[in-house]
């Protein structure tokens, strides 16, 4: 197992070395840079300018520019947010605490309502409340997230029942832990739902219809004939052979959330990693995009790793290829 | 094919014998569309795409305004009242054009439909009857001045304040049947009082006046000024008003109005439908320029729409003809796309969207932004796509057919085109009819962001950026329309994509 993780988390590096070459390659062929505004601003002197230009870099050419990047990136020194002011580690740390607690709630409501669901569905099938259950599905995979999240905005500031944006209450200083986490709650609900509403679709689909298979299966049959309880047949043998598929598509919604959720970020003005790349691209703040970009493209890797990790733990034939 | 005859003869009974005939002789296309017919939904959404390319197609011929018309003054007009009767009398459908009013205690703005006098009978105070028609004896303009009187009524029916307004002069159409019967003077009284109770800056003086039982607020008719054509006018005291008309604006069929050019060549000016202006006809509102919705929404169709099937053609050419080549070549080539892939799949897709969009300058042309959205769009699913290609072509390399091709000395290239990739065309249409939701979404989310299409073109995805204003979305619903539309075409062409991979599937054909 170790050894097909290392194997794995070896691979990832060449990746990522694309990634920022590829990464700088776009933001070196973008028109301008970061000083521009600086040098239509008549206010600041062209030494001025100058001067900042030398301190950036950008008065050398990219190639030495990306490789001045590459070695400081490994001595863990991730550059100067232009913008901000502020180490770009600092601020991507700060963001992808909001966005990883983003994508852990998203995960964990959808989680938590769609395998319920699903099985519940799989039980009554072709009744009313399946097809309801189903319709709905089929809508969730289908509305647009932003169009979603738009539309619960919308529902917040009519019934005034949801905050309309930001992460925390302007006087969460003054909350103690238990209102704060609260606090938390209550803006997450917007986003969460969101984000979870077609992953939670997906989900519910897919239990449905692998709980369906497996019911179908001559085991099942068999238990029941010989008069095991529908209990046990159910939720002891089926239900753990119909989980296994899905812990794949687990390890594939757990990557794209860590990957990022621009949109919704944007709409509920979350302050996640989405918002901060789409701030640092308008402003051309080169350190950042990077390692912004970088952040993201690792964080999607390690998703996919942790899919194919899972996969492996539940199904042996994977586990034993790599051995 | 002996063994499948058997099997008819001895399966035949008598409503399977039709089903197994076809199953046995019908072309493969009939089949494919017997299979795909049995998908209700399926069938349901190809006939709602069809009509939203249609209507796509004909925008401009649907639109009744230009989609770059503005009207700034009615900015997020709410959508046209239309109307059916006017003075108790059926005459169709008609609408009268909008005036904004600023509140001047809380200064929010709000709407009022207007109209002008038409014609006005009556006698003067000294007692001489007059006439006045628009359009008659050189009148071009009847505006009536009208004095309006607020006074405050307490609990024993005493009066508490009056106040007298400056004058107005334009008719203020209040409700429909309002005017059923002609009014001897005109004189509209209604109580304002709520109005005024529901503002808070007006709660105090409330107060200070004491308790108030009602405002009535009348609103007389003083005099009419009639203007001629040779710029000369009269002010015509009123004392009896017997009777008044004032224009309606009917919804015409097949009016003349702005030119454009059909499908794309052909000049023309005719248009479904239409009102005359100063009326504008906002059948799903006005946004924030005061441009029609509607007509926004059916031209941000043509650049949603269109994106899906231009986009998807591009990344299956690249993607068909590197997988291809990477997977029949193998070698370096192989490897080293393969490489490249792996790379773009590893960034977020949006993430990487934005990126390449930042490459470009931000002021180009309209139509080249729109070029560009899509050319970017295909950047990004071409990894995606030559990756199952190229397994698919790895796995139809060691067919006997292309081992034949070989032998027979054909060219690589003619090999991947002719033989190879057309075996690839169940899983090209079916996955291309399943990933054109994407590219909508993505051009959608781009103009969102304001990366993609920009004003004063028009998106689906551009146009809900305006709803993200908190205050517009909330006052103003109508503009998460588009969202609407995207979404039904998103749903049709999941529900379509999924009708056809069913059909597609081999044991749905009877095989």
């Amino acid at each position: 197992m170790l050894k097909f993780i290392l194997r794995r988390l070896i691979l990832s590096i060449p990746v990522l070395l694309g990634v920022s070459i590829l990464s700088f390659l776009i933001i070196s062929a973008a028109p301008g840079n970061f000083l521009d505004v600086f040098r239509l601003d008549p206010s600041i002197s062209r030494e001025t300018v100058q001067r900042l230009e030398r301190e950036f870099g950008f008065d050398k050419d990219p190639f030495t520019q990306y490789f001045t990047w590459l070695f400081q990136v490994t001595k863990g020194n991730w550059g100067y947010s232009f913008q901000f002011k502020q180490p770009v580690f600092n601020l991507i740390w700060q963001r992808l605490g909001a966005t990883l607690l983003l994508s852990l709630t998203t995960l964990a409501l959808s989680w938590a309502i769609g395998i319920p669901l699903g099985i519940y569905a799989a039980l009554k099938q072709y009744s009313f409340k399946d097809q309801l259950s189903s319709v709905i599905a089929f809508l969730g995979l289908s509305i647009p997230n932003f169009f979603f999240g738009l539309l619960f905005l919308y529902f917040a500031s009519r019934t005034r029942l949801f905050p309309i944006g930001g992460m925390l209450s302007v006087n969460s200083s003054q909350m103690n832990t238990w209102q704060l986490i609260g606090d938390y709650f209550w803006h997450v609900i917007g986003p969460a739902i969101t984000l979870g509403f077609s992953g939670l679709a997906g989900i519910m689909r897919q239990m449905r219809g692998q709980f369906l298979d497996q019911l179908h299966m001559d085991y099942v049959e068999f238990s029941k004939a010989k008069g095991m309880p529908r209990k046990i047949v159910f939720y002891k043998h089926a239900l753990r052979n119909a989980i296994n598929p899905l812990v794949t598509i687990f390890g594939y919604s757990l990557s794209g959330l860590l990957g990022g959720a621009v949109l919704t970020e944007t709409v509920f003005g979350w302050p996640g990693m989405g918002r901060l790349v789409i701030q640092a691209l308008t402003a051309q703040d080169l350190y950042l995009v990077m390692a912004s970009l970088m952040v993201s493209s690792l964080m999607l890797i390690i998703g996919n790793l942790a899919a194919d990790i899972l996969l492996a733990v539940v199904d042996p034939r994977i586990r034993y290829r790599f051995h | 094919m002996a063994k499948n005859v058997e099997n008819v003869k001895k399966n035949v009974t008598a409503e399977n014998l039709g089903e197994s005939f076809e199953v046995e002789f019908l072309p493969r296309r009939a089949l494919l569309w017997r299979s795909f017919r049995k998908h209700k939904l399926g069938i349901l959404s190809m006939w709602i795409l069809a009509f939203f390319y249609v209507i796509v197609i004909f925008a401009d011929f649907l639109s009744p305004t230009s989609p770059f018309k503005q009207n700034a003054s009615i900015g997020f007009a709410a959508p046209s009242k239309i109307y059916w009767k006017h003075k108790g009398e059926w005459i169709g459908p008609h609408i009268y054009p909008l005036e904004t009013a600023r509140d001047p205690i809380t200064y929010q703005r709000s709407f009022y439909e207007t109209s002008e006098l038409y014609t006005v009978k009556g006698s003067k105070s000294d007692g001489s009857s007059f006439v006045y028609t628009i359009g008659e004896n050189n009148v071009t303009a009847l505006v009536a001045q009208v004095k309006i009187d607020e006074i405050g009524v307490g609990e024993t029916g005493e009066t508490l304040f009056k106040t007298t307004n400056k004058d107005w002069n334009m008719v203020r159409i209040e409700k429909e049947g309002i005017f059923k019967e002609p009014i001897i003077s005109l004189s509209v009284e209604k109580d304002t009082l709520d109005l005024y109770r529901s503002n808070p800056r007006y709660a105090r003086t409330l107060q200070q006046i004491g308790v108030l039982q009602q405002i009535k607020t009348v609103e007389t008719l003083q005099k009419i000024t009639v203007k001629y054509n040779d710029g000369k006018s009269e002010s015509v005291p009123v004392s009896v008003l017997e009777d008044y008309d004032f224009k309606v604006y009917p919804i015409k069929w097949f009016v003349q109005s702005w030119e454009y050019k059909l499908l794309g060549f052909i000049p023309a000016n005719l248009h479904l439908f239409g009102v005359d202006s100063p009326a504008v006809l906002y059948l799903f509102g006005g946004d924030n320029y005061g441009r029609d919705v509607y007509t926004r929404i059916l031209f941000g169709g043509r650049t949603s729409l269109s994106v899906g099937l231009i986009g998807i053609l591009i990344t299956f050419t690249i993607g068909l003809f590197l997988g291809g080549v990477s997977g029949y070549y193998g070698g370096w080539a192989d490897e080293v796309l393969m490489r490249l892939t792996e790379i773009l799949i590893s960034i977020p897709t949006l993430y990487l969207l934005i990126s390449l969009r930042a490459i470009l300058p931000p002021d180009l042309p309209s139509t080249t932004t729109y070029l560009m959205v899509v050319v970017i769009l295909s950047f990004i699913g071409w990894p995606g796509m030559s990756r199952v290609i190229r397994g698919m072509v790895l796995s139809l390399k060691q067919k006997e057919f292309v081992e034949a091709a070989k032998a027979m000395g054909y060219p690589s290239l003619r090999i991947i085109w002719k033989h190879i990739i057309p075996n690839t065309a169940t899983y090209i249409i079916v996955a291309a009819s399943l990933s054109i939701p994407g590219y909508i979404l993505g051009e959608a989310g781009l103009s969102f962001l304001g990366f993609g299409i920009r004003e004063p073109q028009s998106s689906w995805g551009l146009m809900l950026s305006q709803a993200q204003d908190l205050v517009a979305l909330r006052n103003y619903p109508w503009l998460l329309l588009p969202g609407l539309f995207l979404f039904i075409a998103i749903l049709a062409f999941n529900l379509f994509g999924d009708a056809l991979r069913d059909a597609f599937d081999p044991r749905s054909l009877g095989h």
